[in-house]
C-alpha cells in the first residue's frame, strides 16, 4: 500500500493548523479509509489533546527516530476511529530534535502502512517547517481572511512551489470565515483571497464557537453533525478524496434543519 | 566615432568588435570595462572578437584571451585585418578569420525625441549602430529584408566609449511574499507581484498582471523609469529616489482591479496616469 502524505501548514501560526489536522483526520477516517496524524510541532505538542488522546502517549515521534520505540509502538489509537491514528511529538525536545532526512524515511514507513498521513507543521518557515514538508506528496495551505495570514500563506506556497518536484499539489482552506463581516466589507472575501493566492481552494471554514468546545473537550467537530463547520471538514475530507463536492453557500444563513425549521416559522429570526 | 561595437545576430552568434580602437591598450580597457558591466548577455552563443587592424603579438593575444576569460567570454573565432594578429591568435589556438564573420547591417538610426542613448562604431566603413530598443528604431539590413535584428543594449559613456546595457530580463511567475527580483536593466514579469514581494530594475518595471508588492525602477537615479501594470495595487513604489505609497485606507478588497496604470516622475514626484493609447 502506499498512501499519500499530505502536510498541513499555514506559516503563521494560530490560523487553525492543527485544529483542521484532528477535524480533517477524524473527516477521512470517517470515510473509512486508514489515517495516520502526525504532529510534527516538536516542543509545542497539541495534536493529542485536540484528538483527547493526550493520556495516552506513552512514545513520541522523537523516540521513533531516535529508535528508542518501534514506530507502531509511538502510533496512538483514535478512541473512536480504530483506523485513526496519532503519532505524536515530543513535548521536552525542539525542532532540531529530527532533521528533513529522518522524516522522509519515517513519512515513507507510514505511507506503507496507511492510506493518508496527515503531517501537522509548526508556524514559521524555519526547521520545523522543513522537516515537515520534507516527506510530502501534496499540502494543504490553512489561512484566515486576514491580511497578515494572508500574506504568510503567500510566502508559504512560494515556498511549496520551490518544491515542485516533490510536493504535487496544494490547496488551500480559508478557515475562520465570518460572511456577515464580508458582507458588511469589513473582511477579505473568498475571491479577495484566491485573487491574491492564486491557489486551488479545498474548502471554507466558517468561523465557529463550537470549535472552541470540541477543542476543550478533546473530541473534533467533524465528527459531529449538524455543525457548520464539521460539515465544512466533511466536505474537505470527501475533496481529499477525489469527490466534486461543491463549496458550501455560507452566505446563507439558514442551512442547517434547525435554522431552516426556526426560519421557516419566523423568518426574522437567526440562529 | 565608439570604440567598442557589439552586434548579435540569431544563428550567427555575438560579434564582439574593439576594431575601432587605434592601440592594444585601449582595446583591453574597453574590452573589460564593456563586457564586465554587461551581464553576459551573450552567454549561450557563439562569440566572435574583432580585433581590426591592431597588430599584436602571440603573448599580447594570450593577454587579450586571458582578459575575456576573467569576463566570461571564450571567443570561438577572432576576426583580424592584420596578418600578424591573426597568426598570433592562430598560436594561441583560436581559430581566426580575415573576413567579417558576420555581414554587418547597415542600420539607418532614427532616434525619438526621448533621446535613446545609442553607440556608433565604424567597421569597414559601415556605420554601425548599437541601440537600446529595438522596436523605436527603424533598420535596413543588408541581407535579408525586414528581418528586425536582435541589437543588444548599449549607451555612450562621456569619455565616448561604449557601456553595454543587459536585455531585459523576462520573469514568466507570479512572485510571492518574500521573492525578491532585481535586474540591472529592464524588468518584465508575466504574472502578479504578491503584497510582500520586491521587484527592482535599473530601468523600467512592466508587470503584465498585478502589482500588489513593491517596485523599484530606476535603480541608480534614472528618473525617466517607468511602472506600468494591469493592475497597479503597490505597497509601495520607487522610482529613482522618489518613493509613493498606497492610501493609509486599510485594503480589503483586492478582487477587483485597477485597470492598466503607469507610474512616472513628474516635476520631480511619483504620479499615476491611466494607460492611454496615443
Amino acid at each position: 500500500m502506499s498512501g499519500r502524505v499530505i502536510v498541513i501548514t499555514s506559516g503563521k501560526g494560530g490560523v487553525g493548523k492543527t485544529t483542521a489536522s484532528a477535524n480533517i483526520g477524524v473527516a477521512l477516517a470517517s470515510t473509512g479509509v486508514s489515517v495516520a496524524l502526525v504532529d510534527m510541532d516538536i516542543g509545542l505538542r497539541n495534536l493529542d489533546i485536540l484528538m483527547g488522546l493526550e493520556n495516552r502517549v506513552v512514545y513520541n515521534l522523537v523516540d521513533v527516530v531516535e529508535e528508542r520505540c518501534k514506530l507502531r509502538q509511538a502510533l496512538v489509537k483514535d478512541k473512536k476511529l480504530p483506523n485513526l491514528s496519532l503519532l505524536p511529538a515530543a513535548q521536552t525536545r525542539d525542532k532540531s530534535a529530527v532533521n528533513a532526512e529522518q522524516m522522509k524515511t519515517l513519512c515513507n514507513e507510514l505511507k506503507s502502512m496507511y492510506d493518508f498521513v496527515l503531517v501537522d507543521s509548526p508556524a514559521g518557515i524555519e526547521q520545523g517547517f522543513q522537516n515537515a514538508v520534507a516527506g510530502a506528496d501534496e499540502a494543504i495551505v490553512i489561512t484566515t481572511p486576514e491580511m497578515s495570514a494572508v500574506r504568510d500563506a503567500d510566502r508559504i506556497i512560494g515556498l511549496l512551489e520551490a518544491r515542485k518536484d516533490e510536493i504535487k499539489e496544494y490547496r488551500l482552506v480559508l478557515n475562520r470565515y465570518r460572511p456577515t463581516m464580508v458582507a458588511n466589507n469589513d473582511m477579505m472575501s473568498v475571491d479577495d483571497v484566491l485573487e491574491i493566492l492564486s491557489v486551488k481552494l479545498l474548502g471554507v471554514v466558517p468561523e465557529d464557537e463550537d470549535i472552541i468546545i470540541s477543542t476543550n473537550k478533546g473530541e473534533p467537530i467533524s465528527g459531529t453533525d449538524n455543525i457548520r463547520a464539521g460539515l465544512a471538514y466533511r466536505n474537505i475530507a470527501r475533496r481529499i478524496r477525489g469527490e466534486d463536492v461543491p463549496i458550501m453557500d455560507l452566505e446563507s444563513k439558514n442551512s442547517t434543519w434547525i435554522n431552516k425549521i426556526v426560519s421557516f416559522f419566523n423568518p426574522t429570526v437567526r440562529v | 566615432m565608439s570604440k567598442i561595437a557589439i552586434i548579435s545576430q540569431p544563428e550567427q552568434g555575438v560579434l564582439i568588435d574593439v576594431g575601432g580602437c587605434s592601440t592594444l591598450k585601449e582595446a583591453l580597457e574597453h574590452l573589460s570595462s564593456t563586457l564586465q558591466s554587461s551581464n553576459q548577455f551573450w552567454k549561450g552563443n557563439k562569440v566572435i572578437l574583432g580585433i581590426g587592424s591592431i597588430e599584436i603579438t602571440v603573448a599580447q593575444a594570450a593577454q587579450v584571451l586571458a582578459l575575456a576569460k576573467g569576463v566570461g567570454v571564450f571567443p570561438e573565432e577572432v576576426y583580424s585585418k592584420n596578418e600578424k594578429t591573426r597568426a598570433a591568435f592562430l598560436e594561441n589556438s583560436v581559430k581566426v578569420t580575415s573576413t567579417l564573420p558576420m555581414s554587418l547591417p547597415k542600420v539607418k538610426v532614427d532616434i525619438p525625441a526621448t533621446g535613446i542613448p545609442f553607440a556608433e562604431a565604424d567597421a569597414e566603413g559601415q556605420k554601425v549602430a548599437v541601440q537600446l530598443d529595438v522596436t523605436m528604431i527603424e533598420m535596413e539590413h543588408d541581407t535579408v529584408e525586414d528581418t528586425p535584428l536582435p541589437v543588444v543594449a548599449a549607451e555612450v559613456n562621456k569619455d565616448g566609449s561604449t557601456v553595454v546595457l543587459p536585455q531585459v530580463l523576462y520573469v514568466k511567475q507570479t512572485l510571492r511574499s518574500g521573492q525578491v527580483v532585481s535586474h540591472k536593466g529592464d524588468l518584465v514579469i508575466v504574472g502578479d507581484v504578491n503584497p510582500g514581494a520586491e521587484i527592482m530594475a535599473e530601468g523600467d518595471i512592466t508587470v503584465w498582471g498585478s502589482l500588489r508588492g513593491i517596485a523599484h525602477a530606476g535603480i541608480g537615479g534614472n528618473t525617466e523609469a517607468e511602472i506600468r501594470a494591469l493592475n497597479l495595487q503597490p505597497i509601495q513604489i520607487r522610482i529613482a529616489h522618489a518613493i509613493a505609497r498606497a492610501p493609509d485606507r486599510p485594503r480589503i478588497t483586492y478582487a477587483n482591479g485597477t485597470g492598466p496604470e503607469i507610474a512616472r516622475i513628474v516635476e520631480g514626484k511619483i504620479r499615476i496616469q491611466k494607460n492611454k493609447i496615443d
